[in-house]
């Protein structure tokens, strides 16, 4: 039987796309992909049974065998809620501890029942607004969270997470108030924390230490994870204020509670790069290759070492963005502007981006790169608004303090200039 | 498209490339639980990867008639987040068809984010398109 050889031919890259965080911002990224070939061999065949292809979770880890064993109670049980909640909430932990973006998918997959229902259970409304919070779909997150709040007043969690997204939006009028709803809620020493989280955006950052060393004491007993927050609050207090050898020592002790934290680590290693210590960001992140965040702290330092990687880490990242931007999340903004201007030595691209993450996402490094991309493409004016947002909120922090400075100084100087 | 279809089966090939973190999340295929995953343990499990993967795919001629898949060989392939497995396939129909539907549900049910990112190379033109829960099929004009 004669057989029809035709030309088509279907390929599947079936994007595990592990890391990630989508994004709508691909445009910039896609011009750099026309470049250079990509760095890899075409399918091929190991020779050595002994080659290791890839990472995984390792059944060594207890995380992950507990992950396996709810997993496992789950499929005994699909319909039991306290099985199903368990796992999910496991899932998102453990993905935001490794910054692989799919368990917050597998999260999704395991509660999708109960969130069908006409009356979802409160617990899962929170758990799925913190998976849209961990993708940055503020919006739909925050109406998830009110709904939870409509239907229980005084579920602390709910209160907690919601005064977290009005901080990463910048809305600290709000988050203060739900500060308050958690001090009622869950008692004085949570209400604290999310109390000195606030401050440190609005020009007490010396007293969200004082109130954070409190936290700490009465914390000893509290689950690491609380304990880690508290410690990295403490490190960001301590960089605002440009305590450097401070914000070193929480950063460290922040990672002897839970070692290999990708959201610690990148902190720490965004930490040590602006110290100029890149060698130890590449011994920090080494094996963490597989977060996104961790790969560009990667490249970063790879580039301010001027080592020969970094057309390969560059070529990887804008891959990585542009298989992100194909699933159309909307994710990694702050990562995408900073890799443009940094890595991509494209100012009006990294401008254009910031100015997009910043209208979603507040917090001060958001700031810093808007500033830092608004300087670099010369147009200070593209800062107005954050510059507004820095005086009304009295940021404190000495990295962005001077940026601010030099965008108003040129205004200034642009606004004599104008007939 | 090539002559000597006419009344004979028509065949296209395919390459499907599946990442291993997600084929491990599902099928465990790391024996040894140590975190690698080694040639030696992918190659073990080339059965199951087969099997598990091919359920999740399937064409249908424009008539409504399915047509079968036919796995070739698995390779390995590097991708900007990780190796994955390449599965070569041929779609073997009974005949031509204008139109070829390829549905795809691999993964949707433990993640509903996940995307398969499909190509399509037809000589000169290239086509790309993105399978979702919500986009789980495609219609190829051929």
């Amino acid at each position: 039987m004669p057989v029809c050889r035709s030309r088509q031919y279907l390929a599947f890259a079936l994007a595990s796309l592990a890391t990630c965080q989508g994004t709508a911002y691909g445009a910039a990224t896609a011009a750099s992909l026309s470049g250079p070939a990509a760095p890899f061999r075409t399918p091929y065949l190991p020779s050595n049974d002994a080659e290791t292809l890839q990472d995984v979770p390792s059944a060594l880890d207890p995380a992950v065998s507990e992950m396996r064993a709810l997993r496992a109670q789950l499929d005994a049980a699909p319909r039991s809620f306290p099985a199903a909640i368990s796992l999910a909430d496991t899932y998102v932990a453990y993905g935001r501890q490794v910054g692989d973006a799919h368990y917050a998918g597998y999260a999704e997959a395991v509660i999708a029942s109960w969130m069908a229902a006409a009356q979802p259970p409160t617990r899962v409304l929170v758990t799925q607004a913190t998976i849209l919070q961990y993708r940055h779909q503020f919006g739909a997150a925050r109406a998830l969270l009110q709904q939870a709040l409509r239907k229980d007043r005084g579920y602390a969690q709910a209160w907690l997470t919601l005064a977290t997204l009005d901080m990463v939006q910048g809305d600290y009028p709000s988050a203060g108030k739900e500060c308050a709803q958690v001090t009622a809620a869950a008692g004085v020493e949570l209400g604290l924390v999310c109390s000195a989280n606030l401050r440190s955006y609005t020009g007490q950052a010396r007293q969200s230490l004082v109130l954070l060393h409190q936290a700490e004491a009465a914390g000893e007993n509290a689950p690491v994870n609380y304990q880690a927050w508290v410690q990295d609050l403490m490190s960001e207090d301590a960089e605002r204020l440009g305590d450097w050898p401070l914000a070193e020592a929480h950063y460290l002790q922040a990672l002897r509670l839970l070692p290999h934290d990708n959201f610690l680590m990148v902190a720490y290693a965004d930490f040590l790069l602006d110290r100029a210590r890149q060698k130890e960001v590449m011994t920090l992140l080494a094996g963490h290759e597989q977060s996104d965040t961790a790969f560009l702290r990667l490249a970063l330092a790879q580039s301010a070492l001027h080592s020969e990687q970094v057309g390969r880490y560059t070529w990887i990242m804008a891959a990585r963005f542009q298989a992100l931007a194909l699933r159309g999340s909307d994710f990694f903004g702050r990562e995408q502007a900073r890799f443009a201007l940094e890595l991509q030595h494209d100012p009006q691209a990294a401008l254009d981006l910031a100015r997009r993450n910043w209208q979603v996402q507040r917090e001060p490094w958001d700031t810093r790169l808007l500033l830092e991309a608004a300087l670099a493409a010369q147009q200070p004016q593209a800062a107005n608004d954050a510059l507004a947002f820095l005086q009304r909120n009295k940021l404190e922090d000495v990295i962005i303090e001077p940026l601010a400075r030099e965008l108003r100084t040129k205004l200034t100087a642009a606004d004599g200039a104008a007939p | 498209m090539d002559d000597g279809h006419r009344g004979g089966t028509f065949v296209v090939h395919g390459q499907w490339d599946i990442a291993l973190r997600d084929l491990d999340f599902v099928l465990t295929l790391d024996d040894d639980g140590d975190g690698r995953l080694t040639w030696g343990e992918v190659r073990r499990h080339q059965a199951d990867i087969e099997r598990y993967a091919y359920a999740y795919l399937g064409f249908t001629a424009n008539s409504g008639t399915r047509c079968a898949i036919r796995p070739a060989r698995q390779m390995i392939d590097d991708h900007a987040d990780g190796a994955y497995v390449a599965l070569f396939f041929d779609v073997v129909c009974t005949q031509a068809p204008v139109r070829l539907r390829l549905d795809y549900n691999l993964f949707f049910a433990i993640d509903p984010s996940h995307r398969g990112i499909f190509v399509m190379n037809n000589g000169a033109s290239v086509a790309t398109a993105v399978l979702s829960p919500q986009n789980a099929a495609i219609d190829l004009a051929l």
